[in-house]
């Protein structure tokens, strides 16, 4: 681990005066940013990085990597945006800190694609039209893959249950739904 | 700021619990991260320093050691679900976790955690206090163990000292004889967080439907988990019959001490948790044998 002075950055303080308003002071530069080395499996690539070792696996993704796949909406593990697959099983990105992710393996929705192939379930979003505005699509693609991983036969209750933590706000779900069904034909056992 | 805070990853539980006996005010543990990385967010949690336990194999795992089965404080609910332990004898903290969040939440939040975090509506704690569970916790010196219901002091405080962890949770199984069943009141079936939960767990089946003990436990509807005595003895060594169920989940009312919320009014909650008691009973009772294979 180092610590990094930080140019320029303000520490602030906030306290409540005599008056019952709350103040703002800047106090000089004494902000210390701590960064740590975190290597991991990134879409089957290695990849080292430092960055303070608080900050989630999503911000590092996006910002530092620029993988920008998953999308940052809720920020709680409401919404799924930011699925990605973990060690084999889909989480939230932003529920991740960092170091959590050191030595482990993640796929985003780009290291679905292999050869310049999409895969089935991208595939199947596409032949059902399964989109509107897309932001929710690589979050719900990423869980219908980690579905099909371990099931590649599910009922449409399965379906839902694994989508469940996947919200969209436009297209409705029954042409998601219907194009994790058609992806489910098409799987043969490949691995994302 | 988050970039402020170092996060320390011991490997070994040894190590994490030397961390621990230093003392540093300002260090928090942090396992599946689900509250923690949140609470850090929104300002409600300050940390200089974050213990991430998470690697911490030691504490993941799901055993039985004759009729007590053992969880470790970093089981997650996916491992809870899938796990044939709890499947076959802990049936009502399964129901729990699969309504937990979502598949992504399940996959990294832990039992452990959601004991640390001790919401009142934190959804894992209503099946412990059904099962009678015993929290065990661990410091350098060694092991508390600690009756769950005393381990939830009051609002979101907890019998654990600074310089200890959460190990496991440790029950006698349910078997044969033994009924129970979890309910749960959300906005919706995921990512919800309860409006009111109810788990029930009567042991000791005799052949005219009487069981020699129940418990019955709230979940949301006070500062802690609260178990409902008059109704637990109502249903004690007494044939039971729908009416009786009906009976017994009215008295429910009376103990309970909810607050107005985004999720639901204090008057709600008190009519609703005495239907969902009910269910959780009638289920338990009569439908329950999907659970039991």
């Amino acid at each position: 681990m180092r610590f990094v002075r930080v140019p320029g950055e303000w520490l602030r303080v906030t306290r409540l005066s005599s008056r019952k308003a709350y103040q703002t002071l800047l106090v000089g530069v004494v902000a210390v940013r701590v960064e740590q080395t975190i290597s991991f499996k990134l879409n089957g690539q290695p990849v080292s990085v430092s960055c303070p070792p608080a900050y989630t696996l999503l911000e590092v993704l996006r910002d530092q990597l620029h993988v920008t796949g998953p999308k940052e909406d809720c920020a709680k593990g409401e919404c799924g945006a930011c699925t990605v697959i973990m060690n084999g099983v889909p989480v939230c990105s932003c529920l991740v800190l960092i170091s959590q992710a050191d030595g482990s393996e993640v796929v985003t929705s780009e290291g679905l694609v292999k050869d310049g192939k999409l895969n089935p379930v991208q595939e199947a979003f596409l032949e059902e039209g399964a989109v509107q505005c897309g932001h929710c699509i690589p979050g719900m693609i990423v869980s219908a893959t980690a579905l099909l991983m371990r099931n590649s036969n599910p009922s449409t209750d399965e379906i839902r249950t694994a989508l469940s933590g996947n919200l969209c706000r436009c297209t409705g779900y029954t042409k998601i739904i219907a194009a994790v069904q058609r992806a489910a034909n098409n799987w043969s056992h490949q691995k994302p | 700021m988050r970039y402020e805070i170092e996060v320390i990853t011991p490997r070994i539980l040894a190590e994490a619990l030397n961390i621990l006996a230093k003392n540093e005010p300002g260090t928090r543990i942090v396992a599946g991260g689900s509250d923690v990385i949140v609470q850090l967010r929104d300002g409600v949690l300050r940390a200089k320093k974050l213990l991430n336990i998470l690697p911490l194999k030691e504490l993941r795992f799901i055993r039985s050691d004759r009729d007590t089965v053992h969880i470790g404080s970093l089981a997650t609910y996916s491992d809870i679900v899938h796990s044939p332990i709890t499947q076959d004898h802990a049936w009502p903290l399964v129901e729990a976790a699969k309504q937990i969040g979502a598949v992504q939440l399940q996959n990294t939040a832990t039992l452990g955690g959601n004991l640390g975090n001790a919401s009142p509506a934190g959804d894992s704690i209503p099946s412990l206090y059904a099962l009678d569970a015993t929290v065990s916790t661990r410091s350098r010196d060694g092991t508390r163990k600690i009756p769950i219901e005393q381990f939830f002091q009051s609002y979101r405080k907890i019998d654990l000292k600074p310089d200890e962890l959460i190990e496991e949770v440790y029950f006698k199984g349910l078997g044969n004889r033994d009924r129970g069943c979890y309910v749960k009141l959300g906005l919706r079936d995921a990512n919800a967080i309860s409006i009111v939960d109810v788990a029930v767990v009567l042991r000791d089946e005799r052949e005219d439907k009487s069981f020699k003990e129940a418990r019955v436990a709230l979940g949301a509807v006070a500062p802690t988990i609260r178990r409902s005595r008059r109704c637990e003895e109502t249903l004690e060594s007494i044939p039971l019959t729908p009416d009786l169920l009906k009976k017994a989940a009215n008295l429910v009312a009376d103990d309970v001490s909810p607050i107005d919320d985004i999720r639901g009014s204090a008057e709600y909650r008190k009519e609703v948790v005495v239907s969902i008691t009910y269910e959780a009973l009638y289920r338990a009772v009569y439908a329950e044998e999907e659970h039991r294979g």
